[in-house]
């Protein structure tokens, strides 16, 4: 059986975390995406209901989003990922769906809105796959009680996780 | 780049506003970005915007030229010369890229000013407006890269603004401007020792005008220039780049 995760770097990705409380995570999107570059963007939930809940509330804020999860027929799935990846929309909102990695390479920045729980799953969302990797930014909103997984993905993947500073080099993560 | 009028630049509220409109500019909402926009910025920040459409936005994100574009035209109808002071600033970027040294070593760069090139061309050839000789001297820019061993930047960036010039009505082959041009690579491209990626550029940027290269009439412009060969990376050629003639 292929293990998949041999196949996904982090290589090329920075990663930093903002600690947040739940209630302001979407203000913290919103500082995002007013001091960063991005090309497109994937934003990850936890669950398929917040994942639509996401999605609209951020469309009514002027966003440009699609949106597919797990209870989605897998043809409109299909549908929505083809257009993300021609470019229609900026940002897609997602659950766990990419069993191998994000393949996108307009995709500048991925940002786990919710944290994942394991360390196969934040590879999955943030790792790329082929041996160089990709250029890009991951940015992970952590909360009180997600702490203790943010040190052990770390510790398992054996990469770093930086506090999020005040301004990010655009060479990190624009081409 | 040094100016006569220092840019105005927006304060940090605008300019995040600014950043979120750009980072989610679509096809779709093209309308209410454009007044998101203008109820943002005043006259004096346009000159920052244009450099930060150029620099920022163009530069970097090849996959949107083509929406960055259709804003700039809807901009130009209610800013005054947007779209030409955006060409203005594209050209001078250009110029200020070609001026790097690092451009012939590094892809980062020579990467920028493709994207420049193409972007130049969506805005000018494309839509049937020529690039002035006193503007971008194209034809100067092969000879010059030629004799200075700088056809590693500059043929892939003439091949970007060329690529799409099928879709122009006046500027498609067998446009004598466009020819002459042509002529030049055709000339460049049979040339011994000259660097593979060099020769394929001309050879794909045929195939997007489909045209034979066998049918392009070379110039016999550059049989009269010299260059050194040797160390220089437009050639494989036996010297700073010993072994193999690498691919970079």
């Amino acid at each position: 059986e292929i293990n998949l995760m041999e196949e996904l770097t982090l290589k090329g990705i920075t990663q930093f975390y903002a600690y947040v409380e739940e209630k302001a995570k979407v203000h913290c999107l919103n500082t995002l995406f007013s001091k960063l570059q991005i090309n497109q963007s994937i934003i990850f939930c936890n669950s398929f209901n917040r994942v639509e809940l996401l999605a609209k509330k951020i469309t009514e804020l002027g966003y440009s989003c699609f949106y597919i999860h797990s209870k989605m027929q897998q043809a409109h799935r299909n549908r929505v990922f083809h257009d993300f990846r021609n470019g229609a929309c900026r940002n897609l909102v997602s659950s766990d769906l990419f069993t191998r990695g994000i393949d996108i390479q307009s995709v500048n920045v991925v940002i786990n809105f919710d944290f994942p729980k394991n360390s196969e799953t934040y590879l999955h969302r943030v790792g790329r796959s082929g041996r160089f990797g990709h250029l890009g930014l991951a940015i992970n909103l952590i909360t009180y009680d997600d702490r203790f997984n943010l040190y052990k993905v770390e510790q398992e993947l054996g990469t770093e996780i930086k506090p999020i500073p005040p301004a990010i080099d655009k060479g990190l993560y624009c081409a | 780049l040094q100016r006569a009028n220092p840019v105005v630049q927006p304060d940090t509220a605008q300019q995040d506003k600014i950043h979120f409109i750009f980072n989610n500019l679509s096809n779709t909402n093209l309308e209410q970005k454009e007044k998101d926009l203008l109820a943002t910025i005043t006259d004096a920040h346009v000159p920052w915007l244009q450099q930060y459409v150029v620099v920022k936005r163009a530069a970097q994100e090849s996959n949107y030229l083509s929406l960055y574009c259709q804003f700039v035209d809807r901009l130009d109808k209610k800013v005054s010369q947007f779209v030409k002071g955006v060409i203005r600033c594209t050209i001078d970027n250009i110029k200020i890229l070609l001026g790097e040294d690092k451009v012939t070593s590094s892809v980062s760069l020579r990467s920028l000013l493709k994207n420049l090139g193409s972007w130049l061309g969506m805005l000018t050839l494309q839509k049937n407006k020529p690039i002035l000789q006193r503007d971008l001297d194209l034809k100067q820019l092969v000879i010059d890269a030629y004799e200075k061993g700088r056809l590693i930047a500059v043929v892939p960036f003439i091949a970007k603004v060329l690529e799409n010039v099928s879709n122009s009505r006046i500027f498609k082959p067998p446009n004598p401007w466009t020819m002459l041009i042509l002529g030049l690579l055709a000339e460049i491209h049979p040339m011994t020792d000259l660097k593979l990626n060099v020769k394929f550029e001309v050879e794909v940027l045929c195939k997007n005008l489909n045209k034979d290269l066998k049918d392009i009439k070379p110039s016999c412009v550059l049989k009269n220039r010299t260059t050194v060969k040797e160390g220089n990376p437009d050639w494989n050629v036996r010297g700073a780049d010993s072994g193999l003639g690498s691919i970079k």
